[in-house]
């Protein structure tokens, strides 16, 4: 995993860490490296949300566990602590005051990480593999709400084995995003739905999936009143859709771009596309960044429809990524994320790969 | 008063006040008129673009030159030699009606008369086509060429695809649906399935069932690549809605190809109404019967409209009675209530338990009754985890009836209060098949 840090905004080449001599695909960019990095590919990041003094990233990964760094001014990380699942953790989210710490894995159940004792009860069950979770804070409610590979997406009170609600999707929940008063959940078959959360979670809208292929990542931005109004959603195809819930004119406002293609404007040798693995948004300036299987990220600004900046090509894909609370920091993380199954020659290494 | 040339050209600058005659009706795919003088010259222009969205392209709607007298002349880009009807009827093809609506008095032919010339294939022009999707003026003749280029447009997609290594096992989507034979299954979950296996130690069984996917996938992409006429017909008829016949599509063979695993993690169960017979699912248990699906009846396109229009019989779902409480199996078999909206039916077993309890995989196909209820032909991705006795074939524990009707005691109160009722309340529409008896003519 690495940090980047710049001191404000993007796309000014602020820190210039361009540039360097030697190449460097591990670390190309020269960000910071966080030490004590997970064993196995870095399922999700979640920086600490405002409620809280400093920066302290988690991280869950695919060795079944669950880390907490803190980030200090200078960029440093020191490991603060840890948690296990059963299986593989595919994400994870903090409380909305920071004491608690969400974890959702394969292992079909979420638990919930209080830091101050460092203690992780059990919150949730599914019957598949919890993909997405995320804290919902409303003025009359708060809960977790966890889509699953089940198909159903479930919203818990802490406190109950049982859960406040249960909604049917149409597929497995690949990916999700939470912005009081708005959900999207983005499932397999280009399923594309919204909640919306006041009073309690219902069903907002079923939206045609702008994407041809399956979708892979998703996330809310807000408009200038820090309303949610719409979402990003990235795809397998290198293309993300920026989509408006009520745009004032739907065929101008909302788009496709694509990225994390290899080739720029050569249209004579085929493109490699690679898939955009996740999506945050700036806090502040409400740009975007991209992290792709190329081993790339990239930012944008959805409003110019610019791309602002484009990083070196890392070793390894990137699988991750998230902006801390004031948008100072910006940490992705680079490993293995399957994307090489469909081709025949890394087929066969893994099959020589033994454990 | 002499007609505006420029009008009929779309480029008149005078608008409103021009001193010549601007016949209404004639050119409204032109552009919108301006409104006047040189103060709309931006305005015009940009009016120009919607009406000409249509794949219009910059080509002159009339042509001054062949005046016979009347004012709609012979459009320039007609491929039609002797044809009265100049009025850019192929045009309309890609904007619209609007373009028919031919009020002039000033005409040669009666307004009854105006269609009889796209009674012809020759009157269509080919370039009016442009948008794709559907823009279907008044002639059937129309659907040909739109098919052709939509044909073009999924060819290119799949060479795309195949070329430039992106993940393989996506669906795929193009002019309004789901095109069938591809399935849907994430890197997390394939990385899952491989983590489990490797925990039992049969890596081989993954290996094998990921090569069959892969194999699955190229061999679909290469069929809508060549396109022969068989796949070609399949795949129209799912574009247009209806219920694609039993085609090659994709999964191929319903020969049961076990997978060797003993590990049954993507179980596999056919279900669907008919002919569960040659259902086979996608299964690593050595017992199992492997992939396949049999025809792809009514395949994802339901799936589309399921999700456009959920007022629509929702497309049941029960999960897998026969499986454990834990599995996280699911059949989507629905009823197909009429060609057009074929809700279709397919399973899916979601997730990835691959714990060796339970388990339902997921079935793929009942092919055999042709425009009937028959479920999916994909095997949509997502396996549950199967147990030691994956249900092969089809849906043993649903029979044929379970998939359409579901029995009142596997409803829900709410559900049962909403098939009950006159309306489907939004928000609560029932996503299992309402229970048989409840269904009144």
């Amino acid at each position: 995993m690495s940090l980047f840090g710049t001191s404000s905004g993007f796309g000014t080449g602020g820190t210039g860490v361009f540039g360097s001599t030697t190449t460097d695909s591990h670390n190309p960019m020269k960000d910071v490296e966080v030490t004590s990095p997970p064993d196995d590919s870095i399922s999700c990041l979640a920086f600490s949300p405002p409620t809280m003094p400093g920066n302290f990233l988690i991280g869950g990964s695919w060795a079944n566990d669950v880390r907490c760094w803190e980030v200090q001014d200078n960029g440093q990380t020191v490991p603060k602590a840890q948690q296990m699942h059963t299986g593989p953790v595919l994400d994870a989210c903090w409380s909305d005051d920071g004491s608690k710490v969400f974890t959702a894995s394969c292992d079909k159940t979420a638990k919930m990480w209080d830091l101050n004792s460092n203690q992780a009860i059990q919150i949730a069950q599914h019957d598949g593999p919890i993909k997405a979770i995320h804290w919902i804070k409303a003025p009359n409610y708060s809960c977790i709400m966890t889509g699953s590979w089940d198909k159903t997406l479930k919203f818990w009170d802490t406190r109950s084995p049982n859960p406040m609600m249960s909604l049917q999707m149409p597929e497995r929940c690949y990916c999700a995003d939470v912005v009081y008063p708005m959900a999207v959940v983005a499932t397999a078959e280009r399923g594309l739905i919204v909640y919306q959360l006041e009073n309690q979670p219902s069903e907002f809208r079923r939206i045609d999936s702008p994407l041809k292929h399956q979708h892979r990542c998703v996330a809310i931005f807000k408009d200038k009143q820090n309303k949610p109004t719409g979402f990003a959603l990235g795809s397998i195809e290198g293309r993300v859709a920026i989509h408006y819930i009520n745009p004032p004119n739907p065929a101008k406002d909302n788009f496709t771009f694509k990225c994390h293609r290899s080739n720029g404007t050569n249209t004579t040798t085929p493109q490699d596309i690679y898939a955009v693995n996740a999506i945050a948004f700036h806090p502040v300036h409400g740009t975007l960044a991209t992290v792709g299987s190329d081993g790339r990220f990239s930012f944008w600004d959805k409003d110019a429809r610019t791309k602002l900046k484009t990083s070196e090509q890392l070793d390894q894909p990137i699988t991750a990524c998230c902006f801390n609370q004031n948008g100072n920091i910006f940490a992705y993380a680079s490993s293995y994320d399957w994307s090489k199954v469909c081709d025949n020659k890394s087929l066969q290494l893994l099959g020589q790969y033994s454990c | 008063m002499p007609v505006c040339n420029f009008f009929l050209q779309g480029r008149c600058r005078y608008g409103e006040k021009c001193w010549n005659e601007h016949p209404r009706g004639g050119n409204r795919g032109g552009g919108g008129g301006g409104g006047g003088g040189y103060n709309n010259y931006s305005n015009r222009s940009s009016g120009q673009q919607q009406p000409r969205s249509g794949g219009f392209g910059n080509r002159v709607w009339v042509n001054p030159s062949q005046q016979k007298g009347n004012y709609i002349q012979p459009s320039s880009f007609s491929s039609h030699g002797s044809d009265d009807w100049g009025h850019g009827g192929g045009g309309g093809g890609g904007g619209g009606g609007r373009r028919e609506n031919v009020k002039s008095s000033d005409f040669s032919f009666s307004s009854q008369n105006r269609f009889s010339a796209l009674n012809t294939p020759s009157t269509f022009d080919r370039g009016g086509r442009g948008g794709g999707g559907g823009g279907r003026a008044a002639g059937g003749t129309v659907g040909d060429e739109d098919d052709d280029k939509k044909l073009e447009v999924i060819q290119m997609d799949m060479d795309v695809w195949e070329k430039s290594g992106q993940w393989g096992f996506s669906c795929y989507y193009s002019f309004q649906t789901l095109v069938s034979g591809f399935t849907d299954l994430s890197p997390e979950e394939l990385r899952l399935e491989y983590y489990s296996t490797r925990a039992s130690g049969d890596l081989q069984g993954y290996m094998n069932a990921i090569n069959q996917l892969l194999s699955q996938w190229k061999t679909r992409i290469q069929e809508l690549k060549i396109m022969n006429p068989a796949t070609r017909a399949a795949l129209l008829a799912e574009l247009n809605g209806a219920a694609p016949q039993g085609s090659s599509g994709g999964f191929g063979s319903t020969t049961a190809t076990g997978f060797g695993a003993s590990i049954s993690s993507f179980g596999s169960k056919g279900f669907g109404a008919p002919a569960p017979a040659q259902a086979s699912g996608f299964s690593f248990s050595a017992s199992n019967s492997g992939f396949g699906s049999a025809a792809t009846q009514s395949s994802s396109t339901g799936f589309g409209n399921i999700l456009a229009a959920p007022t629509q019989p929702p497309s049941g779902f029960s999960a897998a009675s026969s499986s454990a409480p834990s599995a996280s199996s699911f059949s989507f078999a629905s009823s197909t209530t009429d060609k057009s909206a074929p809700a279709s039916g397919f399973g899916s077993a979601s997730g990835f338990s691959f714990s060796s309890t339970a388990g339902s995989g997921f079935g793929v196909g009942a092919p055999a009754t042709t425009g009937s209820s028959g479920p999916f032909g994909q095997t949509s991705g997502g396996f549950g985890a199967a147990a030691a006795q994956p249900t092969s074939g089809t849906g043993s524990a649903e029979g044929t009836s379970d998939s359409l009707f579901s029995p009142e005691s596997k409803l829900t109160e709410e559900e049962l209060s909403q098939f009950k009722a006159k309306k489907f309340t939004l928000g609560q529409i029932p996503l299992k098949p309402p229970p048989s008896n409840l269904l009144v003519v």
